[in-house]
């Protein structure tokens, strides 16, 4: 216990010092490895993790989801995606800020990054918003928060990353992503009519798009939207029907998809050698800074484990006599509590190695758990003082405060703390679709 | 940006998935790359390139034969044998032959919450123990790998379908690694020779 806890005390003060976190963690591992054991063990544990690791099929999976997205969004999706959101949400009270939510959820279920979305949509969605005479307070919060939501709609990287580092089944992670997912959604958009409920003035109605318009608009899309059913009924094993008989594993998944983006961006010639060229090396490099941090990741929980420190955490669990749901609430207050210090992966691969085991073992299912804390780190993202999305969006926008942001952000807040309430006290909403995969 | 939380920096920003902000405008760091290179194309420049290219070409074989496996298990009922050897080869192509660059342009994930707390003078000697250490650090697993390659030599280890010699992918992970090493201690040591370098 009294080893785990140095050990991550030290990753901390390297990580604060812009050690890499791949390296921080992997050379306490080591050296914590090794003061257990001797030096022979330790090196010989990294090097075969190092071989292992670099090798392992269904790693694949992360390079070619993350391909996926990057062609994907070449092509001036966000654009597209505000534009067939506006056209069926735009005529509404409020409908600005609606078609953002969903133009976010759709753009950051693609590109998996929370921050990226939030920039993106922010030079597409906030003109329009002011051109109408929305409030900064509802426009700039519902680009913030709907920036969080596309994490948990497949793919997303994060649970793949999850699924990696605790063996849980990548496949049932995506499928049970997909409820929490568009349960957001749905509460976001009522956050946004609660929000003009309040104060009609925020977000008045936009024009109204009629018939051909809509059809317009979705023709620009279509192909991406089919793109992802594919992907996900591959996955989920509703293609494996007469003639096609379609199942995907993840990695097929994701090949299929990284292939489709690519023929999909080809045929809309938005591909030249040198944006295909450039996509690719991007795709490659942050895979390698990936696999680092899970090869860091992993050296350090083999010597966490050796230290025994999750059976010491379940040794104080039982003597303490807490039960399940209380132990569960203390960890997601801690999640909340490092959200406001740490970005949403490095959270997840710090705090993962030490609390998966505890979490199982008091009888919590994996793949819950998974959703559970991407859904908290996602909380975490628009919670004052440090929500990095808000920050973000100040970076781009500018001329809006933080103060009015994080204001707007409330209702949104709010109804994100009601999903999660909902998530842990009816589990089935997450695990009902992949139990019946 | 405010600086407070923030965990990225560079041209190479850690992250998962993209950000449109940069992509928009420009190419996106391969046209980064190869700006920052291209003014006078000297042999060091291909060798830098050369394996990023390899990286890239190795992914989009991947993601080609993945596709085409698919294809052909779901059409003809016959997928490509060879092709999770093959894929298992790729992926430690893509890693490690963009593993130098990475480290090189600060790609990997950092958390700088605390840098308010550096004045420059004090960063930037951080910055150079924290790169000579990273790299002298990484010397140990590469030398190990290396071992392990020989050791799979020396028993004659092949891959199952196409019989291809084992340490030649630990050959390679190694000497990349060692690559990365290198990389890591000279950007310390130029970090203390020319600051302005790296200040970028």
């Amino acid at each position: 216990m009294l080893e785990s806890l140095i050990g991550l005390g030290a990753v901390l003060v390297l990580v604060f010092l812009r050690m890499p976190i791949a390296i921080a963690m992997g050379i306490v591992g080591f050296i914590g490895y090794m003061e257990l054991r001797n030096f022979r063990a330790s090196i010989s544990m990294v090097g075969r993790l190092v071989i292992d690791t670099a090798q392992d099929y269904g790693l694949s999976v992360v390079p070619l989801f993350i391909l996926m997205g990057l062609f994907v969004s070449r092509g001036g999706l966000s654009r597209e995606l505000y534009q067939v959101s506006y056209a069926f949400l735009g005529h509404m009270r409020g409908g600005l800020a609606m078609a953002t939510i969903v133009a976010c959820a759709g753009f950051s279920a693609i590109c998996g990054s929370s921050l990226a979305t939030a920039a993106t949509m922010s030079k597409v969605a906030m003109p329009q918003m002011r051109k109408y005479g929305y409030k900064d307070r509802l426009s700039t919060a519902s680009i913030a928060a709907g920036g969080t939501l596309g994490i948990l709609i497949p793919p997303s990287v994060i649970l793949v990353i999850y699924g990696l580092l605790t063996e849980t089944s990548i496949g049932k992670l995506f499928i049970a992503g997909i409820v929490p997912g568009f349960l957001g959604v749905l509460l976001y958009l009522a956050a946004v009519r609660w929000t003009i409920m309040r104060d009609p003035e925020a977000g008045p109605a936009g024009d109204r798009t009629d018939r051909t318009g809509r059809f317009e608009a979705l023709k620009n899309v279509w192909a991406v939207l089919l793109l992802f059913f594919l992907v996900i009924g591959g996955l989920y094993g509703a293609l494996d029907v007469w003639p096609i008989h379609l199942t995907f594993s993840p990695t097929e998944a994701a090949g299929m998809g990284a292939a489709g983006a690519f023929l999909i961006a080809l045929s809309r010639g938005t591909l030249t050698f040198r944006t295909t060229l450039a996509v690719l090396i991007e795709t490659a490099q942050t895979t390698a800074a990936l696999f680092s941090v899970l090869i860091g990741a992993w050296i350090f929980s083999n010597f966490v484990n050796l230290a025994g420190l999750p059976e010491a955490l379940k040794a104080m669990v039982s003597s303490a006599g807490w039960s399940p749901m209380t132990v569960m609430i203390m960890i997601l207050l801690i999640y909340v509590v490092l959200g406001c210090v740490f970005e949403s992966l490095s959270m997840l691969l710090l705090t993962v190695p030490i609390f998966f085991p505890l979490v199982t073992s008091i009888g919590f299912d994996p793949v819950w758990f998974g959703i559970i804390v991407v859904v908290v780190t996602e909380i975490s993202l628009i919670t004052p003082p440090v929500g990095l999305n808000v920050f973000v969006l100040k970076g781009v926008i500018g001329d809006v405060s933080t103060g009015t942001i994080f204001r707007g952000v409330t209702p949104f807040w709010v109804v994100d703390i009601i999903r999660l309430a909902l998530l842990v006290l009816i589990p089935s909403l997450v695990l009902f679709l992949p139990n019946s995969m | 940006m405010t600086g407070k939380g923030r965990v990225r920096r560079g041209p190479f920003p850690h992250r998962v998935g993209i950000d449109m902000s940069e992509i928009d405008e420009e190419l996106g760091s391969a046209a980064y790359f190869a700006e920052a290179n291209i003014r006078q194309p000297s042999i060091w420049h291909y060798i830098a390139v050369a394996p990023t290219w390899l990286a890239a070409f190795a992914l989009f074989f991947m993601m080609g034969m993945t596709f085409l496996d698919v294809i052909l298990r779901s059409a003809i009922s016959n997928p490509i044998e060879w092709a999770t050897e093959l894929t298992r080869l790729c992926m430690a192509i893509i890693v490690f032959a963009s593993l130098p660059v990475v480290s090189w342009k600060s790609g990997h994930i950092i958390v700088d919450l605390m840098d308010p707390l550096f004045s420059k003078t004090l960063a930037r000697w951080r910055d150079i123990i924290i790169d000579l250490a990273c790299g002298v650090i990484l010397f140990w697993p590469a030398k190990r790998v290396w071992d392990l390659a020989e050791r799979s030599r020396e028993f004659g280890d092949v891959t199952e379908y196409m019989a291809m010699p084992q340490h030649y992918i630990g050959w390679f992970i190694a000497f990349f690694t060692f690559v990365t090493a290198i990389t890591l201690v000279i950007r310390g040591v130029v970090r203390i020779v020319r600051p302005e370098r790296m200040a970028a």
